[in-house]
């Protein structure tokens, strides 16, 4: 039986059914059987959060997960937030306030950072600081992911549409 | 060698009235990153793609005494497996810049004996990955276990076990160098303070590790590779002799960097090992490290050195001289021979008028990865170091630490400053920087606070501190050591081609693998926008491959944007030239004539005798006839940009010429709290101020100055690859290596002032170390600063609680 | 760092999942709830099961319920899921402030209760916790059910006194009134602690009724600390009273040092610890806090 496991998974809304063998790890099979290559590899023993995945909303670590634990369940990855050419409020942050530099933690960031937003629409930057602790960034010092969740917020809430035209400074 | 002394390049006006330098606009390498499709090493798939992966040393030293590959190599899914022995029949020993390669021979696998605990032994190609790590746990190594040497000062003495028993020794280099007169100035000197440091290695650790796809036609004898490593594009001839094979045969493609901070510059090993086994299969490999592999055998670890220091100084607080003398513990091998101090050389006095200096520095080989690059190559540990003086000296003076500085800051009219050793800072206004952060840091009023905390038996240390950040270095650095260099090259340029299409497009060339979460196409996309007052979103930008690329570096010392934007100047100002003939021609005016304003060329004072650039580019595409014989069709100019800055050193090394002269420079100041119970660090505070000449996109400055003072404050508090004392790395994953998390990172209050480089386009200076390089000085002065009324003063990185609780113990200072 | 191959079934019944154990006893079977720290382990290939036993697909685990005077943790209830259950937070408070200590949020989304108490980390919360609150594990093997109380599941590092046959199904954890208290020394947020303390204090008529002081960090597994508790239990709720418990309760200490800590300072920790701990626990008592 280390023979494959027949799974179904819904990957951003799409159903797969699929043969894994069992000790294949989720990120591996979001990546290489399902052509979702968002999703990264940091670490691979559960600390540094690259490969954060929402598994039925929650956030989980794909690298420590085996993808058979995930049958029958759903996963969202950062292939499904933008809409075609419309970047998610919590991407056009990220871009906005220059919250990724070489952009490897980002993707794993942006799902904790929908988790955050989900259980708390309307977090002080101290508690986005504390939540968002679970991803490693080894670039940006966290400072202006923290920002970009904050200014995310009150978007996904829907009070203010993002203005693309208006300059980071002149935002201040 | 026939050197010609080259004097200063010409003073530039700075011209002030910028459009798109200096602004904040959103980065055009972004969007793809925030769709997780960055195309990484890791994304890229090539047909019948074969996975390494590779046996790692559980020795720290060993001799080889037989590998039994026949249980992995049956394995089903395994296509190959290549010993140490095997891979010194396919290659050659890897580029090496270090002292004597003959005799510290660095090979992609170990062959007689292994040396670190991590050192590749084997390689096994496979299917994928499982299969491929199931193959190495059949490998059956037998190894001869020999004592290990581990700490460095213990590796130079007599009897110590041999890292490269051809060497002799285990130190590898040795030199003394006296820039000034040292002994006259000690000997008019009121004090010398003295003390011993200690600062441990830790590294970049980038959340993506190092990788390369290989695909080796046999039919053509082509390889063609792809990396998230490798720069210095001139001197890839270098992996091509290792590889066997002639350089026109190897093509290599940059792929984006998941984060580098140094530790991916030059990284051959992995291109070296998945080129091997391609050759071998006859299919697409990709080898990428796992975290394990990254920790243990990246060649990138930071420096790790043992310092004596001693600093001059008169009894009001000038400083005379100082003398340092240190150790760095270099592990196995030596890629880039002792280049980190000259880095620390760069800006040895930091920014003080001290008169005179003595280098001593001993490389020691021990059994441990060997040192590479990480952000700040060496300069960041000077840094400290002379920080950690001052702020002794000032304690001993009995002075108070922003005044000892500020008495000795170099002054603006003293710019350009040859510093003792040779090197040329280019200008600079320290003071502003000073006065700037103590505003900005709220310094009297933490003072303050200070004090009446310290009624309530809390320790809050401020830490100040003012040091240099060296950027764009020239390839001297690399061989002043060796009174006979072997390759005493100059040459470290960087490319650009500009393309302008027939509706007037503009793409840019770039010829190096320079993206690793800097911000190259941002740079170069603001700098072309500038000069063709364009929309910077509007320039397309392609990175060439090495094969048929211009000279090119990369990224590294802070060089980039700097040389990225002579790099589009020049080649600007081809293009210019060929429009305006162009322009003259379809306006039938003389050349002199026209003026260049707002994207085409005019007759001066006609506005409307006109011709954009689109006008112009697209005549020159496809109207060949309108134009005299000689001018050819397109519009595409090139610009290969040298060093604009690099002179010679003497022969006797007294001087060691100039080598990195864009100085730029930074004051910060961290408020914490010790919890002296427990030995643990909090922020109250930090404030930063820096100035690296003329900003190109300040916030993307601040994005680098918070990163690098993240890890700064990891290097100084959290990361230290740990080795026992039987050599054994108890620091090889993140469970055990601890990179700071958002909760260890305060938020920042950064502060900017611009004193352009008058030898640089805009007066751009490099600033992508600076974080890293201020940090671990500050938090040690400031740590040092809190634990003062315990008579605690630590001179030791990081300050883990461990050693803090065991400085405090040491004092006697009681607990509840 | 890819797990080794093993072979693997889901059953759907805890019989069904004792009897999987029975039958592939010779290849190292391991029982997956959450897995946060077994797949980890086998990408280190520190551990290589033979045999994985799933129990996503066993019915009636995931449950968090009072039986009487006892909130009773299903093997596959989240550690996140508990952290926000108001059953947990009324019946085990000590338990739901630990939780907050367990790694990070995405980990404690598929890490389970029971799985950590079963993983049976000495510097691991949940362990400590399960000591100082007299917990019994419900152990199912093939002769049946047993109850194991918490003082005699820890064996040591990562060694506990359940059958390679068995399965924990649930963890109890008896109510227990007065203060309660977690606090624990991290070297970075989420990390591994050095030392945590698990507290639970009780005060009658002005003086300190009951006490249950369990800790982590410093031993082969959590150790819980008579000789701190009887310097509080009669004793009037005041510093004196903590000075000597946290004295009475290091005296015995005698931690292994490594990397994080010598031996000296995880008993400097442990005693900054033991006191914030005791305090928190006691001020909660008096409902000072």
């Amino acid at each position: 039986m280390t023979d494959k496991q027949e799974i179904s998974l819904t990957v951003n809304g799409r159903e797969h059914t699929l043969a894994v063998e069992p000790r294949r790890l989720l990120v591996d099979v979001l990546r290489e059987d399902l052509g979702l290559p968002g999703t990264h590899i940091g670490c691979e023993h559960g600390v540094c959060g690259t490969c954060t995945v929402l598994l039925d909303g929650a956030s989980v670590r794909s690298c420590i997960t085996l993808a058979v634990q995930a049958d029958g369940h759903a996963v969202r990855t950062v292939e499904d937030l933008a809409r075609g050419p419309d970047l998610h409020p919590l991407q056009d942050e990220f871009w906005d306030k220059q919250g990724l530099q070489c952009g490897y933690c980002t993707p794993g960031m942006l799902m904790r950072a929908v988790e955050i937003l989900e259980q708390n629409s309307d977090p002080t930057p101290e508690q986005v600081r504390q939540q968002i602790a679970s991803n490693l960034c080894r670039c940006t010092g966290y400072q202006y992911i923290v920002e970009a969740v904050v200014a995310a917020a009150p978007r996904l809430r829907g009070e203010h549409a993002w203005d693309p035209t208006i300059p980071t400074e002149a935002k201040a | 060698m026939t050197a010609v002394q080259r004097s200063a390049p010409p003073v530039r006006q700075q011209d002030k009235t910028r459009t798109w330098v200096g602004k904040s606009i959103r980065r055009v390498e972004d969007p793809k990153f925030l769709r997780g499709r960055g195309g990484y090493i890791a994304d890229l798939v090539r047909p019948g793609m074969l996975h390494a992966a590779v046996l790692r040393s559980p020795h720290a030293h060993a001799r080889i005494v037989s590998i039994d590959t026949a249980a992995a190599a049956a394995l089903d899914g395994v296509h190959a497996v290549i010993t140490g022995a095997q891979a010194v029949e396919l290659t050659e020993p890897l580029p090496d810049f270090g002292p004597d390669p003959a005799k510290l021979t660095w090979r992609c696998l170990a062959v007689d004996k292994v040396r670190y605990v991590g050192e590749g032994v084997a390689v096994v190609v496979a299917d994928n990955r499982y299969v491929a790590e199931d193959a190495l746990s059949l490998i059956d190594v037998d190894y001869d276990p020999l004592p290990a040497v581990v700490d460095p000062e213990q590796a130079l003495q007599d009897g110590a076990p041999l890292v490269h028993e051809p060497m002799g020794a285990n130190l590898a280099y040795e030199r003394t160098f006296d820039f000034g007169d040292v002994d006259g100035d000690f000997a008019a000197a009121d004090v010398v303070v003295r003390d011993r440091l200690r600062w441990h290695r830790s590294g970049g650790q980038p959340l993506e590790t190092v990788g390369a796809i290989a695909d080796y036609d046999p039919s053509t004898g082509q390889l063609t590779a792809h990396t998230n490593s490798l720069s210095f594009t001139s001197y890839l001839f270098m992996v091509a002799t290792t590889l066997k094979m002639p350089v026109n045969k190897l093509d290599i493609h940059p792929v984006p960097a998941g984060g580098s901070f140094g530790s991916k510059l030059f990284a051959t090993k992995p291109l070296v090992l998945a080129a091997m086994c391609s050759k071998a299969v006859g299919r697409p490999v990709v080898y990428l490290e796992d975290r394990v592999d990254n920790i243990s055998n990246c060649d990138h670890h930071g420096s790790d050195r043992v310092y004596d220091v001693e600093l001059a100084l008169m009894r009001d607080g000038t400083m005379r001289s100082l003398t340092i003398d240190t150790i760095d513990d270099y592990g196995a091998y030596m890629q880039f021979g002792v280049g980190h101090h000259g880095n620390a050389l760069a800006q040895v006095t930091g920014p003080y008028t001290i008169g005179s200096v003595r280098y001593r520095v001993r490389a020691a080989l021990t059994n441990k990865n060997q040192q590479g690059a990480y952000r700040g190559f060496g300069s960041e540990v000077n840094n400290w170091m002379i920080e950690q003086m001052v702020d002794k000296a000032a304690r001993e003076l009995g002075m108070d630490p922003v005044q000892i500085r500020r008495q000795n800051f170099i002054q603006p009219a003293q710019f350009p400053y040859f510093i003792p050793t040779g090197n040329v800072y280019d200008s600079g206004n320290y003071d502003a920087v000073l006065d700037q952060a103590l505003e900005l840091g709220e310094y009297d009023r933490w003072r303050a606070e200070q004090a009446r905390a310290r009624e309530q038996g809390r320790y809050i240390g401020i830490g100040l501190i003012t040091a240099q950040e060296r950027s764009v270095f020239s390839a001297t650095e690399f061989w002043f050591w060796f009174d006979e260099p072997g390759a005493p090259v100059t040459s470290m340029p960087e490319s650009v081609t500009l393309s302008v299409d027939a509706t007037g497009g503009i793409t840019a060339t770039l010829y190096s693998g320079a993206f690793w979460g800097n911000s190259p196409e941002t740079m170069v996309a603001q700098l072309v926008a500038e000069e063709f007052d364009c929309e910077p979103q509007d320039v397309s930008i392609s990175y060439h491959g090495s094969k048929g690329g211009l000279p090119a570096t990369g990224p590294g010392g802070s060089r980039t944007t700097v040389m990225l934007a002579g790099a589009v100047e020049g080649a600007s100002e081809k293009i210019k030239a060929k429009a305006r003939r162009a322009a003259s021609e379809l306006l039938e005016a003389d050349p002199e004539d026209l003026e260049w304003v707002a994207g085409g060329f005019q007759v001066k004072g006609v506005p409307q005798q006109r011709k954009s650039l689109a006008d112009i580019a697209i005549m020159l595409h496809l109207f060949k006839h309108s134009f005299p014989e000689d001018m050819e069709s397109g519009l595409e100019e090139s610009r290969v940009y040298d060093h604009p800055y690099t002179t010679m050193p003497s022969a006797d090394r007294k001087d060691l010429g100039v080598f990195y002269p864009f100085m730029g420079h930074a004051c910060h100041i961290p408020v914490v709290e010790v919890d002296i119970e427990t030995g643990q660090v909090s922020f109250l505070a930090y404030a930063a101020v820096h100035d690296c000449g003329t900003l190109v996109n300040p916030r993307s400055l601040c994005g680098h100055i918070v990163g690098g003072t993240a890890q700064g404050i990891g290097t100084a508090l959290y990361e230290e690859f740990v080795y026992d004392d039987e050599g054994q790395l108890i620091t090889s994953s993140f469970l055990d290596y601890s990179i700071p998390t958002a909760m260890e990172v305060p938020e920042l209050r950064i502060g900017h002032v611009e004193t352009p480089s008058p030898y640089t386009p805009h007066g751009i200076k490099g600033g992508g170390e600076g974080g890293r390089m201020m940090a671990p000085a500050a938090l040690n002065v400031a740590v040092n600063d809190a634990l003062a009324p315990l008579g605690v003063r630590v001179t030791e990185l990081p300050m883990t609680p461990d050693r803090l609780r065991a400085a405090i113990r040491g004092a006697g200072a009681e607990r509840r | 760092m890819k797990p080794p191959p093993f072979h693997y079934s889901s059953p759907t019944s805890v019989s069904d999942a004792v009897a999987l154990l029975v039958e592939h006893a010779d290849e190292e079977p391991r029982v997956l709830a959450g897995g946060q720290s077994l797949v980890p382990l086998m990408n280190f290939r520190l551990a290589q099961p033979g045999f994985l036993v799933d129990l996503r697909r066993v019915a009636g685990l995931d449950a968090i319920r009072h039986d009487g005077e006892t909130l009773v943790i299903g093997a596959m209830v989240r550690q996140a899921t508990a952290e926000k259950s108001p059953e947990v937070a009324l019946g085990a408070p000590l338990l739901a402030e630990a939780l907050h200590y367990v790694a990070h949020l995405p980990i404690r989304n598929s890490g389970t209760v029971v799985g950590s108490i079963a993983h049976a980390d000495p510097a691991a919360e949940l362990p400590a916790v399960a000591l100082a609150m007299d917990a019994e594990m419900t152990a199912v093997g093939p002769q049946g059910e047993r109850r194991i109380p918490a003082a005699e599941f820890f064996q040591g590092p990562f060694t506990t006194s359940l059958g390679a046959d068995e399965i924990l199904t649930d963890v109890r954890f008896p109510h227990r009134s007065g203060g309660h208290a977690f606090v624990e020394f991290a070297r970075t947020h989420g990390n591994f602690a050095l030392v945590g303390v698990a507290a639970l204090i009780g005060v009658e008529d002005g003086r300190i009724s009951s006490a249950a002081i369990a800790v982590s960090g410093l031993g082969p597994t959590p150790l819980r600390m008579p000789a701190a508790e009887q310097a509080l239990v009669g004793a009037a709720p005041e510093g004196v009273a903590v000075s000597a418990a946290v004295d009475a309760g290091s005296a015995g200490l005698h931690p292994a040092g490594d990397l994080q800590g010598s031996t000296a300072t995880r008993v400097d920790i442990a005693r900054a610890y033991l006191r914030r701990g005791i305090e928190r626990a006691l001020d909660r008592a008096l409902d000072r806090r």
